[in-house]
């Protein structure tokens, strides 16, 4: 139970914070500030100058951003307490979730460690897997053997039922990314009553986020049955909840899905010919529905919640950005990279 | 004693082919740490080794993991020593890698026992429901024409997305059994062009499909000893498996105790990083050597080295000082307490070595609150007897026990009994005041030593403003000691005097002065700020010094507790009285042996290094043929 105070320290704190978000103007001028100011902005001073490899330099960006991110958690979290802390934690398992995803992802291809130990990102030891460890480990059955000693036991117990079964990586990361989201919903739905709701609808237009282009991706790409498609979708989605997506999975093709959406997705979908279309789309509702959340919403979790969300996805944008001026890309192709041309919906 | 050992930055250029045996050289020496120099790095731009340090870590990993199933004999000294080739190293990863191979499959294998072992649990907990049912189980097993039927179990978590999963596909799920995060299933639908799509989505979904035995209907004791009889498999097959893994183990030992020496050798080169830079056959090593071992350092580098070198060695500047490494050399007789200063933190190079201070001035106040000669002796005793599991804190407790017996002497104290002999001093209740006043005198020696300390750091480290003016400088030292005489003259003759006041108020405003000059804020928060970092200064100071009471209090109180074990002792007789003595007296040893090493330890970390060490200093870490990388 969050106190009265915390929750109106924690609101406040969030509104303070939500300042730092990154407007389209301000997007625009990041783009053509200069690298050295915006190196500086982003704590990431001198890393066009170090003479850094194209994948040194994505670790090094990468890493500097999600500290970022990670410090102003620390922040959030600070006033909370119990259920609502550990909703706020769990959301950001997300990102050791990657490395687990890259790291089994590697092994099944017998990548190098090097090569894997690349593409890991560096996070607090709250949430971190013991990267070293698990680097060295040499096929994917010692892996899950290693993670089962983890607090990911569960999901490396499922993986390693996939692994066995299917043996093959996309199966994996659907189940990772199905058990994180069933988590994620536990950690909401066993917060207090006044947090409960709100979080449930953020959480619930972030799973809208991630079924849909994956049920577009299982059906149309992979081909997967309407039963297997089901059973991979994440429910308790915001617009598109159980029953709809029991329709949606019996469809054949994405303008007869896009068409039974309700809405206001139908509208804010309508025209887009291409998955990756349909996911810049939901990632642009979810964003209008965190920004409302965080000005808003009743609960300070949820608001907090909403802020790392938004949060997240500038400093993508901003990752991208800085990727592409170091190492001094096509403003057109960096434009696109960091999603420079959309179109904003008012909150 | 009172200082780290001068440091001196050594630069050694060699040529490419002479690194491997160079680095050998300086681990088997001990006293050279490597340190990248930046200025360098231009004209030496590579980092050699970076194949032979891939293959070093996996090894050692590879090493680290059979460890947990083959327990090798600690490592001794490796004499003859010799250089490690890539193509050794290679090899002796590739046999590791084998071992690690054959381990891991006797992991893999007994996990899969466990699985096994778990799966004749869950069938006989199904035995158990089915047998229960009062249905014809034979419609259970077997093909059939128009239904297809799946029993098993699954993850109970699964269960509900799985029920409306295979809805869609016109299946129907049915859950009769719960256990351990298991759900048992059945599961039906009609024979058709669904079974495939059926049978992808409980793979999907982690379904373990369950025999039922054809017997289950009129035979359960025959099914239930078949169970037992695999689970005896089973039992038997791990035994067989754990007897051949020690075989394996007795094996390989000795080979393996090889690769491990062969690791040792090749972590000196390894752990060079990027100390040892080259370009094309020229080489260099940098790094730093404590300024008396340089010429050893010399000598055997000319000694084991066939082609020619140059070492060249220079003293950091001032401005350097943050960069050197701080070697704080220790005996047998300072390691404990060397070891309890490195908690709080390590001195900066040039800075104090407080561990002869902290050792001299622990062991006195461990005494002066825990004077007894007979709790002394006892745990004098005690720390000889146990000298093995104390290890180099043997010596710790020895003198910790040597000072409560030298001031049992001085308070006339054993074991409680106060008056068997005569205080060489005072026994410290015949009077309390005497005995705080002297804690009070102890205290403001403490606190001046530890300003001069701080003052005689922030010289060394050139900051002579702080050394002058900053809160434990010369300006706060002299507030300190004039409010004290203040204070004192007001309790002799009423007056404070005009001295102490104008030196007090003096320093307060210079004080104060400075703090306004350090402090980057807007005026008003810079002066809110300083005034009361400035009172804080001053504060500080009198709570610090009044904290040293407890020196007193807790030598008052160790005759309270005595006197107390005797009054209850008193009230029995014989054997009763003899136990209460001995018992009560273990009660002070140990209790109040523990919270006055808490107490004194408090006031040395508090009190003492929080105002003159800052404790962000880099310990000298020398290069050693070690199992450091192996570990």
């Amino acid at each position: 139970m969050i106190s009265m105070s915390s929750q109106s320290y924690l609101k406040a704190r969030a509104s303070v914070m939500s300042g730092q978000l990154i407007d389209e103007d301000a997007f625009e001028s990041l783009l053509h500030a200069p690298l050295p100011q915006l190196e500086g902005q982003f704590g990431l001073e001198g890393i066009s100058d170090r003479g850094l490899s194209p994948a040194e330099l994505n670790r090094t960006i990468e890493r500097g951003l999600i500290n970022q991110l990670m410090n102003e958690l620390s922040i959030l979290l600070r006033p909370l307490n119990g259920a609502a802390r550990e909703s706020l934690i769990y959301w950001s398992r997300k990102f050791e979730l990657y490395n687990l995803k890259a790291l089994i992802r590697g092994k099944l291809n017998n990548l190098p460690y090097d090569l894997i130990r690349e593409s890991l990102h560096i996070l607090p030891s709250r949430i971190s897997l013991p990267h070293e460890a698990l680097l060295r480990t040499e096929n994917v059955p010692e892996l899950l053997r290693q993670l089962e000693r983890t607090p990911y036991e569960a999901i490396a117990r499922q993986a390693r039922q996939v692994y066995e079964e299917k043996n093959e990586s996309f199966s994996l990361d659907a189940t990772i990314d199905l058990r994180y989201h069933a988590g994620l919903l536990k950690h909401a739905q066993s917060c207090d009553r006044e947090d409960q709701v709100p979080l449930l609808k953020l959480i619930g237009s972030l799973i809208d986020r991630q079924n849909l282009p994956w049920l577009l991706r299982y059906r149309l790409n992979y081909q997967l049955s309407p039963t297997e498609t089901y059973y991979l979708m994440i429910p308790s989605g915001r617009h598109i909840h159980a029953e709809l997506l029991k329709q949606l999975v019996n469809m054949q093709g994405m303008p007869q899905i896009l068409e039974a959406l309700p809405a206001p997705l139908d509208s804010r979908l309508a025209g887009s010919g291409t998955i990756m279309a349909v996911e810049l789309a939901m990632t642009e509702d979810l964003n209008h529905q965190a920004r409302r959340c965080l000005q808003f919403s009743p609960s300070a979790v949820t608001r907090s919640l909403a802020y790392m969300m938004l949060r997240e996805m500038d400093l993508r944008r901003v990752f991208a950005i800085i990727q592409g001026r170091v190492l001094t890309l096509d403003e057109q192709l960096i434009r696109q990279a960091a999603d420079l041309d959309r179109e904003v919906t008012g909150v | 004693m009172f200082r780290p050992l001068p440091m001196k930055q050594v630069l050694i250029q060699l040529l490419a082919d002479d690194l491997p045996r160079a680095a050998l050289t300086l681990a088997e020496l001990g006293v050279f740490s490597p340190c990248s120099k930046e200025g360098f790095n231009e004209h030496f731009p590579n980092i050699p080794g970076a194949h032979y340090r891939e293959l070093y870590h996996q090894a050692c990993s590879r090493l680290q993991k059979i460890e947990s199933h083959i327990t090798l004999r600690p490592a001794l000294s490796i004499s003859p020593t010799r250089v490690i080739s890539e193509q050794e190293l290679n090899t002796t990863n590739e046999w590791l890698g084998e071992v690690w191979e054959r381990c891991s499959s006797f992991e893999e294998h007994f996990r899969r026992l466990t699985d096994e072992e778990h799966m004749l649990n869950q069938l006989e907990q199904t035995l158990d429901n089915f047998a229960s049912l009062n249905i014809d189980l034979s419609l259970l097993h077997g093909e059939r024409l128009f239904l297809d039927l799946h029993v098993g179990m699954l993850p109970s978590v699964n269960v509900p997305k799985l029920r409306e999963a295979i809805g869609l596909a016109d299946y129907l799920l049915f859950s009769y059994l719960e256990n351990s995060n298991n759900t048992h299933v059945i599961i039906m639908g009609s024979k058709g062009a669904r079974e495939q799509e059926l049978r992808s989505v409980l793979d999907t979904a982690g379904f373990h499909a369950l025999e039922i035995p054809p017997e289950l209907d009129d035979k359960p004791d025959r099914i239930r000893t078949d169970l037992q009889q695999r689970r005896n498999a089973v039992a038997l097959e791990r035994a067989e498996r754990q007897q051949a893994m020690q075989a394996c183990g007795e094996e390989l030992r000795a080979q393996l105790e090889q690769s491990r020496d062969l690791l040792i050798l090749a972590e000196s080169f390894v752990a060079m990083e990027d100390a040892a830079r080259n370009v094309g056959h020229l080489a260099i090593i940098s790094g730093w050597v404590p300024e008396r071992e340089l010429k050893r350092v010399e000598s055997a580098l000319h000694t084991t080295l066939d082609s020619p070198f140059q070492i060249t060695a220079s003293t950091p500047s001032r401005a350097e000082h943050r960069e050197v490494p701080t070697y704080l050399p220790v005996n047998w007789l300072t390691s404990a307490f060397s070891s309890l200063v490195k908690q709080y933190g390590v001195p900066r190079y040039g800075e104090i070595n407080p561990t002869l201070i902290f050792a001299l001035s622990f062991i006195a106040m461990f005494g002066m609150m825990f004077g007894d000669v007979g709790h002394g002796a006892v745990i004098v005793l005690a720390a000889w007897l146990g000298r093995k599991r104390l290890k180099s804190f043997t010596p710790f407790v020895i003198c910790a026990g040597l000072s409560a017996t030298l001031f049992g002497l001085l308070y006339g104290s054993l074991f409680g009994y106060e008056h068997l002999f005569h205080a060489v001093w005072i026994a410290p209740l015949s009077d309390p005041l005497y005995m705080l006043s002297m804690a009070l005198f102890w205290g403001i020696g403490f606190m001046v030593v530890i300003s001069l300390l701080y003052i005689h750091n922030r010289l060394v480290s050139g900051e002579i403003s702080h050394a002058l003016f900053d809160t434990n400088g010369v300006v706060s030292i002299t507030l300190y000691l004039s409010v004290l005489s203040g204070a004192y003259n007001f309790y002799q003759s009423g007056s404070f005097g005009w001295l102490p006041a104008a030196l007090s108020i003096f320093t307060l405003l210079t004080l104060l002065a400075f703090k306004l000059i350090e402090i980057h804020a807007p005026p008003g928060e810079r002066m809110l700020v300083a005034t009361i970092e400035t009172f804080e200064t001053l504060t500080g100071y009198v709570s610090n010094t009044l904290s040293f009471l407890r020196v007193a209090a807790f030598s008052l109180n160790h005759v309270a507790l005595a006197i107390a074990v005797f009054t209850l002792a008193e009230m029995m007789e014989g054997t009763g009285h003899v136990l209460m003595v001995i018992g009560g007296n273990l009660f002070i040893l140990i209790l109040e042996g523990a919270i006055v090493t808490i107490q004194a330890l408090r006031l040395e970390y508090y009190e003492g290094f929080s105002r003159f060490f800052s404790g962000d200093g880099e310990e000298f870490k020398p290069l050693k043929l070690s199992l450091q990388g192996a570990k």
